[in-house]
């Protein structure tokens, strides 16, 4: 009887070790997760595409104009985005012409413009049709950054094809590269 | 051989008590944390007076960050807006769907709070960086929720759930 208890002990203890080492390693240093949805097309695919995250960047440290990150959706903290920067503090952003009805193309729709705030950035999805960023939710927080995607898999790819391990790629930052 | 077999022990308790470090980093990071207080915001309720000494409180983490686990007048703490490396305390004045008053120097007089948002508040209204700043922050960014003061012991009493600050701020729907 003892013993069984003992073992049970035992397990549950490795098991509870083992639990935190792993959330520890994933909300300070690497996570490697799935994404869904449409906002990143083509960047990353909408199903079975996994992502490769360092946790170094969060909160927005060393973050630039076009990268990659994940961060908690500031309108239900349970659900993370993944998006890209595209306005750093201090940049003028050009508010979404395409939002505004009625308005005249020569005249208003190009004519109003947001400031974004000392530590936040501005996000947009890289399909810019079907994406929830902050064109909706306004500027985001650096404080919601979690973590910049630094490459990832498609699991939807082959086992081996081109060289490459079940579609690896990384995510490289796609302004900054193309200056 | 009694020497080597005492090497081999004190080896292995290293290496048991190396592998709790992590159950003990997620602990305070998710479920309760003490923490230190700075600056005068919070006055009177928290670090009263310029004696030197600062208050320490027990924050609450687990579950914080759900909108409805939020109540009027909580202190909580949370990670500024306008700086994520820095710590912010203040009292919650607002929760998500309210109408609120605001004060200078808030842009528009009366504000409602999006969905899973909340509107904090200092409790010393002349020294304090608060919503009235940088408008209602989301709850992504609350770190914790301040339950007691655990050091010194001699505030041991206070009462943190008062209502402290302004207490008039929450509009009706009919009002507007």
């Amino acid at each position: 009887m003892t013993s069984t208890v003992k073992l049970w002990l035992n397990t549950g203890s490795f098991a509870l070790r083992s639990f935190c080492l792993v959330h520890v390693i994933h909300s300070h240093f690497y996570e490697f997760t799935e994404t869904r949805g449409e906002s990143m097309l083509p960047t990353l695919s909408a199903t079975r595409d996994y992502v490769h995250a360092s946790k170094k960047y969060r909160n927005g440290r060393d973050c630039q104009i076009g990268d990659c990150i994940v961060a908690v959706k500031p309108t239900d903290p349970y659900q993370r985005v993944c998006k890209r920067i595209t306005g750093m503090p201090g940049d003028y952003i050009l508010i979404d012409p395409s939002a505004k009805e009625g308005a005249d193309l020569d005249t208003q729709a190009f004519d109003s413009f947001i400031q974004v705030p000392p530590g936040h950035v501005w996000l947009t999805g890289d399909n810019l049709s079907q994406s929830l960023d902050s064109r909706t939710y306004n500027s985001l927080p650096m404080g919601l950054i979690k973590g910049k995607i630094v490459a990832a898999n498609d699991f939807n790819k082959p086992f081996w094809q081109d060289g490459a391990l079940l579609g690896f790629r990384r995510i490289v930052n796609t302004y900054l590269d193309e200056v | 051989m009694r020497k080597l077999g005492g090497l081999r022990l004190s080896l292995k308790t290293t290496l048991v008590a190396v592998s709790w470090i992590p159950v003990a980093v997620t602990f305070n990071e998710n479920v309760c944390y003490v923490a230190k207080i700075e600056g005068r915001s919070m006055r009177p309720t928290l670090n009263p007076s310029d004696n030197g000494h600062t208050d320490w409180v027990l924050l609450w983490k687990w579950g914080v960050k759900n909108p409805t686990n939020i109540r009027h007048n909580d202190v909580v703490l949370f990670k500024s807006p306008s700086n994520p490396e820095k710590v912010y305390c203040k009292r919650v004045k607002g929760v998500q769907h309210d109408t609120i008053r605001t004060r200078h120097p808030y842009p528009r007089g009366l504000v409602t709070i999006p969905r899973s948002h909340i509107w904090v508040e200092g409790d010393n209204a002349f020294h304090t960086t608060d919503s009235n700043d940088f408008g209602p922050i989301s709850t992504g960014l609350v770190l914790g929720k301040a339950v007691a003061v655990v050091w010194p012991p001699s505030r041991w009493d206070t009462k943190l759930d008062q209502s402290v600050g302004r207490g008039d701020i929450s509009v009706r729907g009919l009002e507007i």
